[in-house]
């Protein structure tokens, strides 16, 4: 569903969704410091992988989107993160299109960024079962989040897709409890082993 | 330690036993003497049960517009033998297309129904026009039973191209960390600034 292909949105959405995801992307590479490029790759290459792989549930299925965790962990440097998983995605595979990456890429970075400038200190702070609880309500905050731009990108671009973006968010829902226990897990996990990742960026220092 | 155990099991969840894969949306279509039959389906999902099926021609016009059985199969017969365009929209931004070339209806497809529906003349079996119809109606039953045969292999060959293959991931993967350490180069390169510390 976050895979939105070719031949879907209007252009005025197409062109919105580009110019958002440029600036994320921009603003995110400002952030990256040497020390950061390691783990946005991992976090990219993990993300490229796992959001691959579906799980079927009713008519299609639903598959992890990491934005929260990746949020959590990179902040705005998110965005390239994206940006080079679903190019890539779109490039060798098909998934998604190339004219909607822009809007694919804001849809699924934007709420890991908010989330990451938002709740990363908190979680920064706190301790391990917090952390998780946090990063466990972030997810699923996110998951959502991405379902709402997904329904109105949807919706703004054609009447066709109204019924079809008010279903997009019931079929979230499985993936916000999945999406809240996979987030909180990895963050719990990084904050005893190697709590370091979820320190400041570049940008924030 | 840990992270190497974690890592493991995220690889044998990756690459085990299902073959579950990003929903997209693909459709397996042919024509059967002269009517195209076939069904959308979400790679590593069920079928797109209901979806909505429209068909046009080369140029976008449209030419029918139907929905998809409880199976996600649709049929419909054009009206002339013409490439033909199915765009499948199965909702929640779950569109998929495919191309069916003029080349893939025969010439006897236009009107094999009718052709087959009335007995030949028995007093013009011998006219060379009446062969010529025969010819036309035996090749296009031959056509319509080749097609028959074929389709397994097409439908399998459909499958084969929808799966995803490993080294496409490993690829991909590839390319980001290639990425990561050009990026790592280029700043690498780049005289470092005395830092406030420096003595």
């Amino acid at each position: 569903m976050a895979h939105i292909p070719d031949g879907v949105l209007a252009w005025p959405v197409l062109a919105a969704g580009a110019v958002a995801a440029a600036g994320g992307v921009a603003i995110g590479l400002r952030s990256i410091s040497e020390r950061d490029i390691p783990r946005t790759a991992i976090l990219s290459a993990a993300f490229f992988a796992l959001s691959l792989f579906s799980i079927p549930l009713g008519p299609s299925g639903v598959h992890l989107m990491l934005g929260a965790l990746m949020g959590l962990i990179l902040r705005a440097a998110i965005f390239p993160a994206v940006l080079v998983a679903l190019g890539l995605q779109a490039a060798i595979m098909g998934f998604g299109g190339l004219t909607s990456l822009g809007v694919n890429v804001f849809n699924l970075a934007a709420p890991g960024a908010v989330a990451g400038l938002v709740l990363a200190p908190m979680i920064a702070r706190a301790n391990a079962p917090r952390a998780a609880l946090l990063a466990g309500i972030a997810g699923a905050v996110c998951v959502l989040a991405t379902g709402g731009l997904v329904s109105a990108v949807l919706y703004v671009s054609s009447a066709d897709y109204a019924i079809a973006s008010r279903f997009v968010l019931l079929s979230y829902l499985p993936l916000m409890i999945v999406e809240a226990l996979v987030t909180g897990f990895c963050i719990s996990f990084v904050k005893r082993v190697k709590p370091e990742l979820l320190a400041r960026t570049a940008l924030e220092h | 330690m840990r992270i190497a155990a974690l890592i493991m099991i995220c690889m044998a969840w990756l690459f085990g036993a299902h073959d579950a894969q990003a929903h997209r949306l693909r459709i397996f279509a042919t024509v059967e003497a002269g009517a195209i039959s076939g069904y959308a389906y979400f790679v590593g999902g069920g079928r797109a049960r209901g979806a909505a099926v429209l068909f046009s021609d080369a140029e976008g016009g449209e030419l029918h517009r139907m929905q998809a059985d409880e199976r996600g199969v649709f049929t419909w017969k054009p009206p002339k033998p013409q490439t033909i365009r199915i765009t499948v929209d199965a909702g929640d931004g779950h569109i998929g297309a495919v191309n069916l070339p003029a080349k893939r209806f025969s010439a006897g497809d236009a009107g094999i129904g009718e052709q087959t529906a009335h007995a030949p003349d028995r007093d013009h079996s011998h006219d060379g026009g009446e062969l010529a119809a025969l010819e036309k109606r035996l090749e296009a039953r031959i056509e319509a039973a080749v097609a028959r045969q074929i389709r397994p292999l097409l439908e399998a060959q459909e499958a084969v191209q929808a799966r995803m293959r490993f080294s496409d991931i490993m690829a991909g993967i590839g390319v980001i960390i290639g990425m990561a350490g050009a990026a790592l180069w280029a700043i690498a390169r780049k005289p470092k600034l005395p830092g406030p510390d420096a003595t």
